[in-house]
């Protein structure tokens, strides 16, 4: 027999190493003569959009087309510590660090751009990758020609910055500590079961998400991160288990360490709770790892409502239901 | 006002490179004259190098080298924040989980470098293998590093064993007992998670050359940290920080496994011993064995509610399994003791938290770290909590939420940005949850 | 030993040794990285490539029973600058993460739609079952063979 059930978590997630440790992103943006701006950062993309995020931060500051701007420096000759990918930081840490590089920049634009327009600042208009004074856009320079005459001043439109925020060490006998992580990031979802009492097999059929993003940068990866999140959480609530007998693992393979396939998805409908309230770029917060946090509890809880056994051990597989649809017989 | 790129979907600046097959990952990386290495794992669990014989090995045709501790003895131990981890393991010494390197072998051809390996003898003397978090903190357990004590604070409980705890950890706000005396109904379960593979599509892989002229070593292979796994690579056999590149390639999936040093060390070494190109790739089985886990925990949680639904005292013991080494382990399982209460406002709270070595391959980072396991059980004691009371648990987590001017756990007031109870109401929005939630 | 194949078109002839998997073949004598290697076992659906008109993961099939064969891989499915609908409905639906699946999934993908151009879900998720993605959840490579199927249905051809 089938049976339906719906299970509710409420997850949070303080984010950046934070406890202390001196966490930090620098990242570094230049406006070159070539048509080009290098946006310099060490940090790591693992697919979730890093780079992505970060050209739309530097854009947004910039005022140009993002097709303009290059990642440079994923080397550690070239760039300087971006901070890990871990700890769902990027977007918090690097993404500061390149907002404040940009902003500087920007500074330094206003700053030539109205020495060479004989204005002061709130005359300028800089859009677009161009400079002009007094609405005339009649005599324009682009960010290109401004680089070539800073060059000529023996100066670049060029910024490095650092972001650092403090945290502080736990005390060692409380764990109290007055800031232990720079934010929290909050997440609910709700996911619908069904449960096959005579195979003990578990489908997951909906999920529901609602997630405190603050800001989401990018939408689309923002979703590809709770689809993914939530689905490597599934693989956690029902079937993933590197056996480690005797301290020989007896599945190291993936035929016999499970891992969701594309049979195996439910349907998601999601929300980004956009308050814009963080002190992330534009607002936004970290969401990397709070993705996956909420699937384990939401798909026990559903377990408990369907059949009514709490299940305290993960993976929840067809042989601990049926075992315990036993227990609960007897 | 209105935003051009941030709050857009731009599309992803390397997706072209990876839909046409173009995006050079690791592996994908060509060198001319390159040598192939492979490395010899330990043989058991736990056990003392008494011999390793690798004369019939070198002999093959083909086989370039064999690299052992004898060839390089200065080599330091490495590791995420705490280095314990060795490069290779020395005669006389222990191996502590499966993934431990006793040979590197590099040769002309990747099949000539595994044949050598089948052909090192090794000799060893077993030791009990410690497989159980809660026996390696009995008194009487063998100490898994006997090199490595004096991690734990004084608060440690007399009755365990120092020797196999790397780390333990507090928790202490308010007045736990009186939260608990206060309390109309009291919950405590254990819960257990398992060993998890963040199992990223690529298996760790990578090349590394020597540039005599600069002496410096280029490596190219993947790293969530790039300037952090330098510093490791270079103090590990001593060479200086800017003598070590790190160049990132595309990285096939990562979650956490890619965090900690893998195929660089080895690299390095191979490199410098043979001046000669050097690629080392692992398979799944290897990848599985020798790379981080997702830490086991068993949480001992115990919550009190009163009869109208408001939290009072909770308090946790976490007991993390950390493997033969402590990669990321030392702050994995405090921050998931961090997070013990999840969302909810409670003004009583303890917790102690333990890292314990064990012989099972080494937990590491994974993408929650340690939270993901906490989340499993404070989100079920929540569960059961509104069960018994009686109350829709949607109800029973929102009137406990956090709000602006909560503080946590660990007495952080959060002064702004918190939104958990809009994540409720969307949610029960969006699933049409039945019954509505009392503001 | 030698032996004759198609590859993306063209025409190779190849050394090999009894043991060479196609997967080396591939990526190590004709240089197509392409492919990706994520088990060596096939589980994972990395390696996948279209062969014979049919999907096969090259991790398990000999370069010699691949002699005389007719092979298709993820560098020949864009020609010229052109990228075939499916590798840009991967790009626009944001179906690519770390992409180490991506080569694998859209050439099962591309097997699909030569097969049924007008597939259901459950017909895309039957198709791509072979393929491990451990990034995305699916959801949006689901999305995106959806949208290449339609794209290529309007055009009403998918020999790009
Ligand atoms: S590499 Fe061939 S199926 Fe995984
Ligand atoms: S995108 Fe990373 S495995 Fe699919």
């Amino acid at each position: 027999m089938r049976k339906k059930g719906r299970g509710m978590a409420t997850i949070m997630f303080g984010f950046g190493y934070g406890e202390g440790f001196p966490d930090h992103s620098i990242a570094e943006i230049e406006i070159t003569t070539d048509q080009k701006i290098k946006l310099r950062t060490a940090g790591a993309d693992v697919g979730q959009g890093f780079l992505t995020t970060m050209i739309q931060i530097a854009a947004e500051v910039l005022k140009i087309d993002s097709s303009y701007i290059e990642i440079v420096g994923q080397d550690t000759h070239q760039a300087k510590n971006s901070g890990s990918t871990s700890a769902t930081r990027q977007t918090f840490f690097s993404g500061n660090a390149v907002r404040e590089a940009a902003e500087e920049v920007m500074g330094m634009i206003y700053h030539h751009g109205s020495i060479y327009f004989n204005s002061n600042h709130p005359e300028l208009t800089v859009k677009d990758g161009e400079i002009y004074a007094c609405d005339n856009k009649e005599e324009k320079i682009s960010y290109w020609e401004l680089a070539e005459i800073v060059k000529q001043k023996g100066d670049n439109l060029q910024a490095e910055a650092s972001f650092f925020p403090k945290t502080y060490v736990p005390d060692e006998k409380t764990g109290q500590s007055e800031k232990n992580y720079v934010a929290y990031t909050f997440m609910t979802q709700v996911i619908d079961i069904e449960v096959d009492t005579d195979t003990g097999i578990i489908e997951v059929m909906n999920v529901y998400t609602a997630l405190d993003v603050g800001k989401a940068i990018n939408p689309q990866n923002v979703h590809g991160q709770i689809e993914g999140g939530t689905v490597q959480g599934l693989g956690m609530a029902l079937m993933e288990e590197q056996v480690i007998k005797n301290g020989i693992t007896i599945n190291p393979d993936m035929t016999n360490y499970l891992v969701p396939s594309i049979q195996d998805i439910p349907e998601f409908e999601s929300t980004l709770i956009e308050n814009e309230d963080s002190d992330g770029p534009f607002g936004a917060k970290g969401i990397g790892e709070p993705t996956l946090i909420a699937a384990c509890p939401a798909v026990a809880n559903a377990v408990y409502d369907a059949i009514g056994v709490r299940i305290t051990s993960l993976p929840i597989t067809p042989e601990i239901i049926l075992n315990s649809l036993e227990e609960n017989n007897n | 006002m209105s935003k051009r790129y941030v709050g857009k979907d731009m599309l992803k600046v390397d997706a072209e490179s990876k839909v046409t097959g173009r995006a050079q990952y690791p592996s994908d990386l060509k060198f001319d004259n390159c040598l192939h290495v492979k490395i010899k794992r330990a043989t058991y669990p736990h056990a003392i190098l008494k011999d390793l014989d690798i004369n019939r090995a070198k002999n093959i045709d083909g086989v370039v080298d064999i690299i052992t501790a004898k060839d390089y003895p200065n080599l330091n131990k490495f590791g995420l924040i705490i280095k314990d981890q060795d490069v290779l393991i020395k005669m006389g010494e222990k191996m502590k989980f499966m993934g431990d390197a006793l040979a590197i072998i590099i040769a002309e051809t990747e099949e000539i470098a595994l044949k050598a390996r089948d052909k090192i003898g090794v000799e060893i003397k077993k030791l009990e293998v410690i497989t159980d978090p809660l026996r390696a903190i009995e008194k009487d357990a063998p100490p898994i590093h006997e090199d490595l004590s004096g991690l734990c604070t004084d608060y440690l409980k007399p009755n365990l064993n120092q020797k196999n705890i790397l780390v333990d950890h507090y928790l202490k706000k308010g007045d736990v007992k009186k939260g608990f005396t206060e309390a109309d109904l009291i919950v405590e379960n254990e819960y257990r998670t398992q060993h998890i593979d963040q199992l990223p599509l690529q298996n760790e892989s990578g090349y590394a050359l020597y540039d005599d002229k600069k002496d410096e070593i280029k490596i190219w292979a993947a790293s969530q940290w790039l300037h952090d796994t330098q510093a490791d690579v270079a103090q590990s056999i001593n060479m200086s920080k800017e003598k070590i590149r790190i160049i990132q390639t595309a990285i096939g999936g990562a979650f956490g496994k890619k965090e900690d040093v893998s195929v660089h060390i080895h690299l390095a070494l191979a490199a410098l011993h043979t001046q000669r190109p050097v690629k080392l790739e692992y398979t799944r089985e290897e990848s599985m064995i020798a790379q981080s886990k997702r830490h086991p925990l068993i949480i001992k949680a115990k919550t009190g509610v009163s009869s109208n639904g408001y939290l009072t005292a909770w308090s946790v013991e976490v007991i993390g399994d950390t493997g033969a080494y402590a990669s990321s382990g030392p702050a994995v399982v405090h921050k998931g003791m961090y997070h013990c209460t999840g969302p909810y406002n409670v003004e009583n709270i303890e917790g102690t938290s333990y890292a314990i070595y064990t012989n099972n391959t080494y937990g590491g980072a994974m993408r929650g770290f340690g939270t993901t396991q906490m989340a499993f059980a404070y989100e079920s004691q929540m569960d059961i909590l509104a069960h018994k009371l009686n109350i829709d648990p949607a109800q029973f987590r929102y009137q406990n939420a956090y709000i602006t001017g909560s503080v946590t756990p660990n007495g952080q007031k959060l002064g702004k940005s918190v939104n958990t109870k809009r994540t409720i109401e969307s949610v029960i929005d969006l699933a049409k949850w039945e019954g509505e939630i009392n503001k | 030993m030698k032996i004759t194949l198609t590859v993306n078109g063209e025409k190779r002839e190849v050394e090999v040794k009894p043991q060479t998997r196609l997967l080396d073949l591939l990526r190590e004598d004709l240089g197509l990285t392409g492919t990706k290697e994520g088990c060596g076992k096939g589980e994972c659906g990395a390696c996948t490539v279209i062969m014979n008109n049919k999907l096969v993961a090259s991790c398990l099939v000999l370069a010699v029973q691949a002699d005389q064969s007719e092979i298709l891989t993820i560098e020949g499915l864009n020609c010229q600058d052109e990228l075939h609908p499916i590798q840009n409905a991967f790009i626009n639906k944001g179906a690519v993460q770390c992409g180490f699946c991506i080569p694998g999934m859209i050439m099962s993908s591309k097997q699909l739609l030569d097969e049924n151009i007008n597939p259901t879900e459950a017909e895309i998720k039957r198709g791509l079952s072979g393929n491990i993605c451990r990034c995305t959840g699916y959801v949006k490579i689901i999305d995106a063979v959806k949208e290449a199927a339609h794209k290529m249905r309007s055009r009403g051809e998918d020999d790009v």
